[in-house]
């Protein structure tokens, strides 16, 4: 780490820590916008559970708290102080911006042992992702407000930066940490296996069959461990059905920037649970094909990941898109292959602004209703899914340019 | 078997500009055309009442006889009060209120702004709806002095007599809260809030409460005459927000065709229904709205999404008296009594053209929405035209790629956008805004022209400096792209912001709109230095201040009293309109002016770009 990077990261630092102690009333604000808090995340239900927790009743009955115990326990032992807990997120940021700093001067984004980029010149100095992380407006807002996926993007990306660097152990444990907090990380497991393999530094490497069987034990044990903590912190197997059975069987229909809430509000009770699987297995089955065709570039298969499931899961938040959108920018020298980077930017900002103004008008002035937020976050959806979609694109043509270099700059047909 | 499209469209670029170019002016023109097309008959509908159970018009009113000997008892009351003081005036009305068997409260409140002190207390009564839980509340109020600062004699004496003959009747379901506010502007306002619990520590907490509040009257009868002509209907509401279409339809038709009683809109006194007055009674309710001012005490429930107008007497010369008013709000109040739900079924937005004739948003919205598409297509065209790219080679883009081809260098071929400077420009002065709109709201009334003037000339030279700031320091082929860019920035910035905005307050992003037409074709010209000085011109009778001077000239007030009104406005009312015009409009302006001045900064320095 330069100074530079020093600089970045103090400057994040100091604007979320201005944020916090000059406008104290702030995180209360944003921590009611249903688009940075969502029921399995939000830092006013944390509290709740807390609340019941220290005094000795299951914070599970109730049907208010959807959240892992051992973030319970962890919020038991701070003592109970606002700028404490401040801390505790801005240092969690901080955390994810040194992981992110790593991944970018490891060099995997351009360079694998499959593919080597052609762009690798024009790629951005790990200080320049770093700040791109820290003052992202999604990032901040999310930090101020305090929701719970702090903690599993900090462990998502102090994963991917443990595997990147070769240390697998770290990066397996966090893995199962970040798919203990919020379920959906577990989607991640394929491209991060293929990264750490990539990653080994050992002349003599096992065979990727008996990498992934060791590494995918080792990840159920201590998945079991982390189970069997919550048990014992608990003191009863309900907390299952009301973490990981919300984020599958979706009983609180809370608005969110997703595709689920609006969906399952209107659906007849008869096809619910036919629906239920399939919009679960629709978030399963991009896995495969993205593993094996972006097989030479596996960071690259897993960040698509975070984003598709920032996009497609039961209760996404802006925080997820900020980590995607954060994530992407380690990719920044593929960008002049995207074709409409200005058209999504300006979607984005458009949904931005209007996703507020639309919720105002249905919740608080009464002159609008429900659709218009959702028209809403169909567009930031739709938006979205064309960034992953374009920087995919991006990413191909750039594997392809290198096999084939004659056919650089010439256009591309449909057939 | 490959497709191929005809023209391609990345190597003819020029198609493409000209044809975004044409689009985004030919958004324009439409809006601004859809908008004076909206009086003709073919564009606005009939009124109607939309939600049946409102019945307006189908009970007789017994309110007259001798009630009307009361209202001109109390009428005395009121006058031989005129000049006292805000509690003794409060303690008499409690008293009459207490007289009439009701529970009384009394609320003082005081607000600070633009150095001044707004003190009162408000008085008000609550009748228990015989047939009622208390659950919901319908509210008649009468300011004790009206938005003009007159004695309101009629509309208080008719409250304070309404109050004794509402009593009697045993057919309310809703309570009814009579509430004498003691001005016209602060009172309602630290009133509902206090209703709401939502008030300041310099406001009283209300010691009676009733339910929610499902509708407000408000009786505005100024003058020691009693007789008078029409009725005017206010009905703008804080940041340009609306009653339900219902609550003005419900109002019309009584006075209308129930009592005979002529309603105006808007201060239209002589609607002809034509197409000039039509337009002319709309574009009063748009400058209203795009204000987002307090026209009336009515104007402060509307954000607590609580329907309320105002009935406001006009003229002095016709046959109406104390008693027809008072038939039309015991007729109107019947009708709210018979609300089942809260008011939900007509529009909340629209624009009224005459008291029988509106245009709603489906029909209205697009001229705004294109205003702003106008500049977000503008803004596309600018990022899409190659001078946005900076370095040197950029004729030799397409030579340079085929000699090259193969090398690890010419990849991307072309030179490329440098985002930085622009974005921090664009940012940079948005930023900026927050500085007036800050300075606004803490000046004093005396100093405010002075400051006012000082910042106008600031502004003037803001511009001009940061171009001369980035001229000097920018290596000169980047310069060009970095105003190029910074100028796309700020349009998309300025197109987005319109087009929410338009969702929220039609009318001020319209005006806006209308007033930033000049940003989307005052460009950098370091090539023509005439023309640039015509676009600065241009861009400086379309500023903010500009825009002030017309406001302050239509009301025919001094600027400073406009100023004062807004930062009264911010403090008071929560109002909007300040932080829309300093820290939108004002900053894509300052963009604006700083990517005309740099051609002359440019042409005077010999930086001509690439």
């Amino acid at each position: 780490m330069d100074r530079k990077c020093l600089l970045a990261i103090g400057a994040g630092a100091l604007i979320r820590l201005v944020l916090f102690t000059a406008f104290p009333s702030l995180p209360t604000i944003l921590a009611q916008r249903v688009e940075i808090s969502t029921p399995v995340t939000s830092y006013k239900r944390l509290q709740e559970g807390i609340y019941l927790y220290t005094h000795g009743v299951s914070p599970y009955d109730g049907g208010v708290f959807h959240q892992a115990p051992l973030l319970l326990s962890l919020f038991s032992i701070l003592p109970p102080s606002t700028i404490i807990t401040n801390l505790l997120y801005i240092l969690a940021d901080i955390f994810s911006a040194v992981s992110l700093i790593q991944i970018a001067s490891s060099g995997v984004p351009t360079v694998t042992p499959h593919h080597v980029s052609p762009r690798k010149a024009n790629s951005w100095p790990p200080w320049a992702i770093a700040a791109a992380f820290l003052f992202n407006p999604f990032t901040i807002a999310t930090c101020i407000a305090r929701p719970t996926i702090v903690f599993t993007n900090t462990i998502i990306l102090h994963s991917i930066a443990a595997a990147v660097n070769g240390r697998r152990g770290p990066a397996f444990v966090s893995m199962a940490m970040a798919t203990y907090l919020s379920l959906y990380p577990a989607l991640l497991l394929p491209p991060l296996l293929f990264l750490a393999y990539d990653s080994l530094k050992t002349t003599s490497k096992p065979s990727i069959q008996a990498f992934s069987a060791v590494t995918t034990i080792m990840l159920s044990i201590v998945l079991m461990v982390y189970f069997k903590l919550s048990h014992l912190i608990t003191g009863s197997w309900e907390f299952v059905a009301s973490t990981y059975g919300v984020h599958l069987l979706l009983p609180d229909l809370t608005p969110n920037v997703g595709l689920w809430w609006y969906f399952f509000i209107e659906m007849f009770d008869s096809f619910r649970a036919f629906f239920l699987c399939l919009f679960q297995l629709h978030l399963l089955i991009y896995v495969p094909p993205v593993c094996l065709r972006l097989r030479k570039q596996p960071l690259f298969a897993l960040i698509t990941l975070i984003g598709i499931s920032s996009i497609f899961k039961s209760y996404p938040a802006i925080g997820d898109t900020g980590l995607y959108l954060s994530l992407l920018m380690l990719y920044n020298h593929m960008f002049s292959l995207m074709r409409y980077t200005f058209f999504l930017a300006a979607a984005i900002l458009y949904a931005t602004f209007l996703g507020p103004a639309f919720y105002y008008l249905w919740v608080y002035a009464g002159s609008g209703n429900a659709n218009f937020f959702y028209a809403i976050t169909l567009v930031w959806s739709i938006s979205n899914a064309l960034i992953v979609a374009d920087a995919i694109y991006a990413a191909l043509r750039d594997e392809h340019e290198t096999e084939r270099p004659e056919l650089i700059g010439k256009d591309v047909v449909q057939i | 078997m490959a497709l191929r499209v005809p023209v391609n469209l990345r190597k003819n670029l020029s198609v493409v500009l000209y044809a975004f170019q044409g689009l985004s002016f030919l958004a324009v023109i439409v809006g601004l055309a859809s908008l004076l097309l909206l009086p003709l008959d073919e564009y606005s509908r009939r009124t109607y009442i939309s939600e049946n159970a409102l019945l307006p018009g189908q009970v007789h009113a017994y309110f007259g006889g001798s009630e009307q000997n009361i209202v001109r008892a109390f009428r005395r009351e009121v006058d031989l009060l005129g000049n006292s003081t805000s509690d003794v005036v409060a303690e008499r009305m409690a008293e009459i209120f207490r007289s009439a068997g009701l529970k009384v409260g009394k609320q003082r409140y005081s607000y600070k702004a633009a150095g001044g002190e707004y003190t009162g207390e408000n008085v008000y009564a609550v009748l228990h709806a015989p047939r009622g839980d208390a659950t919901e509340a319908i509210v008649l109020c009468a300011p004790w002095r009206n938005i003009d600062h007159l004695l309101n004699e009629g509309g208080v004496a008719l409250t304070l007599a309404l109050s004794r003959y509402f009593k009697r009747w045993s057919l309310w379901s809703k309570d009814i809260i009579f509430l004498i506010s003691s001005d016209a502007r602060a009172g309602p306002q630290a009133w509902v809030d206090a209703y709401h619990d939502l008030h300041g520590k310099n406001i009283q907490s209300l010691s009676v409460k009733s339910g929610a509040i499902q509708g407000v009257v408000v009786v505005d009868y100024p003058g020691a005459y009693h007789r008078f002509e029409s009725l005017h209907i206010i009905y703008d509401g804080i940041n340009g927000q609306l009653p339900n279409l219902d609550l003005i339809n419900t109002a019309v038709q009584i006075s209308r065709d129930q009592m005979g009683l002529r309603t105006d809109l808007q201060e239209m006194w002589n609607h002809d229904d034509g197409y000039r007055h039509r337009l002319r009674t709309m574009l009063r309710g748009m400058v209203n709205q795009a204000l987002g001012h307090s026209t009336g005490p009515h104007s402060s429930f509307i954000p607590y999404h609580i329907d309320a107008i105002t009935l406001a007497t006009h003229g002095d010369g016709g046959w109406h008296d104390e008693g027809s008013l008072g038939r039309t709000v015991e007729s109107v109040f019947r009708s709210l009594n018979n609300l089942l739900e809260h008011f939900h079924q007509s529009f909340f937005f629209y624009l009224l053209m005459a008291p029988k004739r509106f245009v709603s948003i489906g029909t209205y919205l697009p001229a705004a929405m294109l205003l702003a598409v106008g500049l977000t297509l503008t803004a596309i065209r600018l990022w899409v035209d190659p001078r946005s790219r900076s370095g040197e080679e950029k004729k030799e883009e397409e030579k340079s790629e085929k000699v090259k081809e193969g090398g690890v260098v010419a990849v991307d071929g072309g030179p490329k956008r440098e985002l930085f400077l622009p974005m921090s420009i664009v940012i940079g002065v948005h930023f900026c805004g927050v500085i007036p709109f800050a300075v606004f709201n803490s000046v004093d009334y005396k100093s405010m022209s002075s400051v006012f003037y000082i910042f106008i000339a600031a502004s003037v030279i803001l511009p001009t400096l940061i171009s001369i700031l980035i001229t000097l320091t920018a290596s000169p082929h980047r310069l060009l792209p970095a105003f190029h860019l910074s100028r796309c920035f700020s349009l998309l910035f300025l197109g987005m912001f319109l087009s929410t905005l338009a969702t929220l307050n039609f009318s001020l992003s319209f005006l806006i709109g209308l007033f930033s037409l000049p940003l989307t074709f005052a460009r950098t010209t370091p090539d023509s230095v005439p023309l640039a000085l015509v676009n600065s011109i241009l861009l400086q009778l379309t500023s903010p201040f500009a825009a002030l001077f017309v406001v302050a000239g239509y009301w025919g007030l001094g600027v400073e009293d406009i100023l004062k009104e807004a930062s009264f406005g911010w403090w008071v009312w929560g109002m909007w309109t300040p932080v829309v015009v300093w820290c939108v409009w004002w900053p894509a302006w300052v963009v604006g002016r700083v990517s005309v001045d740099s051609s002359i900064v440019m042409a005077v320095m010999g930086k001509r770009g690439s």
